[in-house]
């Protein structure tokens, strides 16, 4: 037996004003600080208090978010007692309000006890609502929050299925203005986590369906998206691939590339998108044995008639990573020295081997072999352990 | 072929999960002791308790306990006999039992997800061993 979850949707240009339908006395806002600094919070706010609520935004989300961060947010969520908390921003501001969330409604909580193993009922003084604001994420339908320790600290990939969202509002016409860097960024993350989710121990039917057609789309959009800014298009359709991507790895977990990404991500200050996507071609290679058919099936998805050699699907999206200028190896990332390089990869490997994106990986990797993708990946030599 | 639970199935856990590289690869900095409490369901009748002494990638000590109440350790993994004959005949991920709520772990949940590797190297281990059940 397993489970599929995700939040009910509401989508198309214009949907942000399904928020007011929402009958909220108090809402809070969990948003990213740039967006609040570039006054993008106001629609938000606007479709709320039209609707009568009492409003309170939290704006002081940054990229890779401390657990300190959620502290705070759970203190001000405990003072203000929301009936409404909304997640408005990229990864970094739903993945907070999902923590914020939970301490709130459960005040006796630590952030390390948001493990899938606890028990937890939620949902008991609020409801849950993501907006996202990229193309990449996922995570507006997901029970995962990554969160950093400390600064320069290990990520830790928290899970409950109760932090999925009540509701997920995907409105293309937010995404309008996301600059081309980030744009490539985040839609690099969206095909990982298709890719990824493909190939997971916990792949399924109904995450294959939505994987599959995820990866088509992005092919298809994210140069698009990214060369013309305002490509009405190609910005709706990678909005909803990236929603789609995001229940399928939801519900199947990511892999090994995710696991090297966020090992490299946090050692390096790399953004996520950026360290996820590196990695993507080396963790097809490594996994191709082990995954054989998935890969088949998404090469075939992507017009190929067959899949012989990990090559196959793994030069596919390093051809996309270059029609999008992703790097596809370590020194392209700039400013990581080969004696820096070196000297981190003890900690690269123990991070990664502690990261719980292996547990789904279709083949268990030991800790030489992480060490040997590494090396490949400043290399940008083909994995073939 | 060993009956499980017994204290001849835990000596040949012990032994191939002594053997397994991988095992000690993933668990190298593990440090904590697991008791696996089969629970009585309607073929087993009263609850039987194995200790696992869990070290640095390697097991110090196994033994059936004479009661669960015999030995505390760190972590519990707990389930009813039905669903470890499913665990061992590989018919139930050992997390995914956790989330559907098949097994129940008590212990540390944080430091478990951070050696999920380990995890299922431990339970691949004892699928491998010729085993009989009621």
């Amino acid at each position: 037996m397993w489970f599929f979850t995700g939040p009910s949707l509401a989508y198309g240009p214009g949907a942000i004003e399904f928020l007011a339908s929402l009958q909220s006395k108090k809402s809070m806002i969990v948003a990213d600080r740039a967006l609040v600094k570039g006054g993008l919070v106001a629609p938000v706010v606007e479709q709320l208090t039209k609707a009568g609520a009492e409003v309170e935004v939290f704006g002081e989300v940054d990229p890779e978010p401390l657990m300190s961060r959620v502290q705070e947010g759970a203190e001000v969520a405990r003072r203000f007692a929301p009936d409404l908390i909304i997640g408005f921003g990229g990864g970094s501001a739903m993945d907070v309000a999902k923590a914020v969330y939970a301490l709130y409604e459960r005040p006796e909580l630590t952030v390390y006890e948001l493990t899938p193993i606890v028990d937890m009922v939620l949902g008991v003084k609020s409801r849950l609502v993501q907006i996202p604001t990229t193309s990449g994420t996922g995570s507006e339908t997901t029970w995962a929050t990554i969160l950093t320790e400390g600064e320069g600290g290990r990520k830790l990939e928290l899970a409950h299925r109760e932090l999925v969202a009540k509701w997920a509002i995907l409105d293309p016409l937010l995404t309008r203005s996301m600059p081309a860097r980030l744009t490539a960024d985040t839609g690099a993350d969206a095909l990982c986590h298709a890719v990824e989710s493909m190939s997971s121990d916990w792949s399924n039917p109904f995450s294959d369906a939505l994987a599959k057609e995820a990866v088509l789309l992005i092919f298809r959009y994210l140069p698009r998206a990214m060369k013309v800014a305002d490509d009405p298009d190609a910005r709706e359709n990678m909005h909803y691939a990236a929603t789609m991507a995001g229940l399928s790895f939801g519900n199947s977990q990511v892999t090994i590339g995710h696991a090297l990404g966020h090992a490299f991500g946090s050692v390096f200050h790399v953004p996520h998108g950026r360290a996820v996507g590196l990695f993507l071609p080396y963790a097809i290679e490594y996994n191709f044995a082990s995954a054989k058919p998935k890969f088949g099936n998404l090469s075939q998805v992507l017009g190929a008639d067959s899949v012989r050699s990990p090559q196959d699907l793994s030069a596919r999206v390093r051809s996309l990573w270059d029609e999008i200028g992703m790097v596809r190896t370590v020194p392209e990332i700039g400013g990581i020295t080969r004696e820096r390089f070196e000297s981190s990869l003890p900690d690269l490997v123990r991070r990664t081997d502690e990261s719980t994106c292996v547990t789904t990986n279709p083949r268990s990797p030991s800790k030489k072999e992480i060490e040997e993708i590494f090396r490949a990946a400043w290399d940008g030599r083909p994995v073939t352990l | 072929m060993a009956k499980f639970p017994s204290q001849e199935w835990v000596d040949l856990f012990k032994e191939s999960l002594n053997q397994n590289k991988n095992y000690e690869d993933a668990a190298l900095t593990w440090e904590g002791d697991f008791v696996f409490l089969i629970l009585p369901d309607e073929t087993l009748k009263a609850p039987v308790a194995l200790y696992l002494d869990l070290y640095h990638g390697k097991c110090r000590e196994a033994r059936m306990l004479s009661s669960p109440e015999e030995k505390s350790a760190a972590f519990i993994y707990q389930g009813p006999y039905g669903n470890w004959k499913k665990l061992i005949g590989k018919e139930i991920d050992p997390i995914k039992g956790m989330l559907t709520g098949k097994f129940k772990l008590k212990g540390q949940a944080m430091k478990v997800m951070s050696y999920t590797r380990a995890a299922k190297e431990l339970v691949e281990t004892a699928t491998k061993i010729p085993t009989e059940f009621d």
